[in-house]
């Protein structure tokens, strides 16, 4: 969510109930801007709050010139003071979905992680249990690639491909139409595309070189992963992802405004194919 | 040449003026003029076109997404300026919303003239109602909905009040779906009107056994004999079809009508415009099997929920089911608020049967006239003990108050002696009357401190609503275990309740659903219906060598004891030769 969203995130992702509340969004709004500013970025965005047990995780990004790769992120504690998050680490990623307990709110914490003999999600066979150690600052960056990489949302046009290969944001960008919103093609991940290009590209009529360059959410299994739900009289779309509960994406049609913000305690739901109605 | 015409049509006065300019620039206008084969478009007027855009409209960095720029500029030629069909000048949905926001401004319709007093015909009080002012607070602990929601809820409880016989009303939060959400509004109907329900179930209640059940048997009957028609020539008569011996275990009774988790009726709302629904009552049965599921609201009352163990009724039951659990969990308010102070006098003899425990534990109580909000730091204190429920327990039975399934069905208070001493006589016959160990659950008004927590995680999370401005800061309590209910302590109307959130319950290990029950026996297993392996020729023969008579203490000759073993063996070749 752009910083100066943050406003009048009442009445975008308001529609879901939980938003940035009145006080951390003049604190967040004017400490984004200095951020931008020490750091040189383009744009500067809020990515969400992670709640913690004694204390919320404020996490914001930026870039400098790439819209898509050179995403670096910060956070912070108390929504002012923000620090470099740092790059996942391997151990980072692999523990971090092991983990069932909430964050502390304390990056310097190191936690013990139990990894089941049978563990499958892990590449190495193991001959008993094991604990390993993690540290809640690591934990963090890995939570916050993941949800980028399973739940970032962009509406298709926004990011623009560059000969160059450089991805700039579109200032063309004129919006979705309320026939577009309703279907699923036309919102993309925002994160590097793990399909081919030419994937991509051919599974639409109206290809565009310099824009179908990302994974469409409609590949995401299982079918009903995600909600979409345009409300206020056609006026608004708001994505949803029921993997990730408490990440939401606004888009109001027809205008360039979009964005996504978390605000979660950072659990990923794993029960979805339960919730889904089986003949639905 | 590449292109397809002549750059020179006349080479020879070409060739005398060589750098002309005009010719050069007539000849590349013409080639940019030139239309295009498919569409006939011009390259010349599209330039013209975008290059004029560019300027009027000046945007940064165009050369970045010029490509784009083009494409839409040649997009919008093609899109017609009218609409010639009809005229359009906003959304339809758009339309709708608005209309249906203009519905609800208008007045109410006045009252019918009545005899009574206006102050008997008892409104319902909305002076706690305002939403807006509960969306102020609500901002700041970082909730809320779009304002024209609120307002539209504040308006239709005001019709709501005024149609429906309602006695107290408040707004009770929103429940996500993936289709549509639900908006829901918690109201206490007026005594008459639970009354009125209970009466009418009771006498639903005494004619549903006898009409199906005779429909059903007359149909068996037919079949019965039309079946008998058809096979009465086969030689031997069909047995007896077997009877089931197998009892369902008694089913623990709803509550009825205003009392424990009926108390309550509620209504939804998909949205601004879309008439309320009243939900049904819930049964004992429906929360115990909402304990068990972990299913997603689609937003559309009438879905069939399908999962493994079988929930009883729709989305509505269910919907109905997890308000409930979640009302008797996320229902809090600050120490205090609440007093038992208030006699007993509203509950009805017809409930008082119901209640196995004879009205023991107290489930009425009323604002405290004297209520002085605690100091922000004892709300803020995160051992919770200056927060108490303010909803009854569930018993794990899915009632509020126990129900005794023992020998007598209808378990009342009273009769429960006489009950048990049948059971002590009839024990022999039958093993179930043995005396069950009543459910309990705390009481009304315990303090949050009280609550089991979930493994490792807290149940609550209590925090300041702002800690720059922290002179006007807020206490906001939320439920870990129901991810979204929140409540928050103001300094003047006392507290709010809200809950906004997809009506799910947290868990720490991930939902595990229940394991499907053992394959039912057909018929009871002996060694006539055992498979076993077939011995071989090899194990036969040594059995038959085993089993040999004792040979005879006098010698035989060997001629006859060589006989039978070769027949034997013949015998075992054939049959191995018949496998």
């Amino acid at each position: 969510m752009n910083a100066n969203a943050l406003l009048e995130c009442l009445q975008s992702i308001g529609h879901f109930g939980h938003i940035v509340s009145t006080e951390e969004q003049i604190v967040l709004q004017n400490s984004l801007l200095v951020l931008q500013n020490e750091n040189h970025f383009r744009n500067v965005f809020f990515w969400g709050k992670i709640l913690g047990a004694d204390k919320d995780y404020y996490v914001a990004y930026g870039y400098v010139k790439d819209a898509l790769h050179g995403n670096i992120f910060y956070y912070s504690n108390n929504g002012i003071n923000w620090g470099l998050l740092p790059q996942p680490t391997k151990n980072g990623l692999l523990l971090t979905p092991l983990c069932t307990t909430s964050l502390q709110g304390d990056p310097a914490l190191i936690i013990d992680v139990l990894i089941e003999k049978d563990e499958t999600s892990i590449e190495e066979t193991l001959r008993a249990a094991q604990i390993r150690k993690l540290k809640e600052e690591d934990r963090l960056a890995s939570l916050v690639r993941i949800i980028c990489s399973e739940a970032a949302v962009a509406p298709r046009g926004v990011n623009f491909q560059r000969p160059d290969g450089v991805i700039v944001e579109n200032l063309a960008f004129e919006g979705l139409s309320a026939l577009e919103a309703r279907e699923f093609s036309s919102f993309l991940h925002a994160r590097p595309p793990t399909q081919k290009y030419n994937t991509n590209l051919l599974t639409r009529d109206d290809y565009n070189y310099a824009m179908d360059f990302l994974d469409p959410l409609d590949i995401d299994i299982p079918e009903g992963s995600w909600i979409i739900q345009i409300l206020a009289g056609d006026s608004i779309v708001l994505l949803k992802s029921l993997f990730w509960p408490g990440l939401v994406f606004y888009h109001f049609l027809k205008t360039p405004r979009h964005g996504f913000v978390y605000i979660g305690n950072g659990k990923r739901c794993i029960d979805v194919p339960f919730m889904l109605s089986p003949f639905a | 040449m590449l292109f397809g015409y002549s750059v020179t049509q006349n080479a020879g006065e070409a060739a005398e003026e060589l750098p002309n300019n005009e010719a050069e620039f007539f000849n590349a206008k013409t080639f940019l003029q030139t239309a295009s084969g498919n569409t006939g478009d011009n390259l010349y007027d599209h330039l013209t076109e975008v290059l004029n855009r560019i300027l009027a409209e000046r945007p940064e960095n165009v050369i970045d997404f010029f490509e784009e720029y083009s494409r839409k500029v040649k997009e919008r030629r093609y899109r017609p300026l009218t609409d010639r069909l009809e005229d359009c000048y906003i959304t339809p949905a758009a339309f709708e919303l608005a209309s249906h926001m203009l519905r609800a401004l208008r007045p109410l319709p006045a009252p019918a003239p009545s005899t009574l007093d206006p102050e008997d015909l008892e409104l319902a009080d909305m002076s706690r109602n305002n939403l807006l002012e509960m969306l102020f607070y609500l901002e700041q602990a970082g909730l809320g909905l779009p304002r024209p929601e609120m307002v539209f809820v504040m308006l239709s409880m005001r019709q709501l009040v005024a149609a429906k016989p309602i006695a107290s009303i408040r707004f009770w939060g929103k429940v996500l779906g993936t289709f549509q959400n639900y908006l829901v509004l918690e109201a206490e109907l007026k005594e008459e009107e639970y009354v009125r329900r209970n009466e009418e179930f009771a006498e639903q209640t005494a004619q549903l056994p006898s009409a199906p059940m005779s429909q059903l048997d007359e149909a068996l009957a037919h079949l019965s004999l039309a079946g008998e028609g058809a096979t009465s020539k086969v030689p031997r008569a069909l047995p007896a079809e077997p009877q089931i011996h197998f009892l369902p275990p008694a089913e623990a009774p709803m509550e009825p009508s205003g009392v424990g988790l009926n108390k309550k009726a509620y209504f939804v709302c998909p949205g601004i415009g879309e008439p309320w629904t009243e939900l049904p009552d819930v049964s004992p049965q429906q929360i115990r099997v909402a304990r068990q599921i972990h299913k997603a609201f689609s937003g559309r009352l009438d879905t069939p929920i399908q999962t493994h163990p079988e929930f009883p009724g729709q989305e509505r039951h269910l919907l109905r089911a997890q308000i409930a659990r979640i009302s008797s969990a996320t229902l809090v308010a600050p120490l205090g608020f609440y007093t038992f102070g208030a006699e007993e006098l509203g509950e009805g003899a017809e409930e008082e049967e119901e209640e196995a425990a004879g009205g023991e534990p107290k489930t009425v109580y009323s604002p405290n006239p004297h209520y002085q909000p605690p100091a922000l730091k004892d709300l803020l204190d995160s051992s919770m003990s200056f927060w108490v429920h303010t909803a009854p327990y569930i018993l794990p039975q899915g009632r509020t108050s126990w129900w005794n399934p023992g020998p007598d069905l209808e378990g009342a208070g009273d009769e429960e002696d006489e009950g048990e001493q049948l059971g002590e006589e009839e024990q022999e016959e039958e093993p179930k009357a043995t005396r069950v160990e009543p459910e309990s659950g705390p009481p009304l008004l315990t303090p949050l401190s009280e609550d089991a927590s979930l493994e490792t995680t807290n149940p609550w999370t209590v925090r300041p609503t702002a800690s720059v401005l922290d002179m006007f800061s807020l206490a906001v309590v939320r439920s870990n275990l129901w991810p979204g209910g929140h409540a928050l302590a103001t300094p003047t109307s006392g507290f709010y309740n809200v809950y906004i959130g997809d009506g799910l319950k947290y868990m720490q290990t991930n939902f595990t659903p229940l394991p499907l029950p053992a394959v039912q026996q057909e018929y009871p297993v002996g060694p006539e219906v055992l498979e076993v392996l077939d011995p071989s020729g090899q194990e036969e023969e040594q059995w038959r060598i085993d089993h040999l008579p004792k040979p005879k203490p006098q010698l035989g000759e060997g001629g006859e004891e060589a006989e039978p073993e070769q027949e034997e063996e013949e015998e075992d070749e054939e049959e191995d030769d018949e496998d």
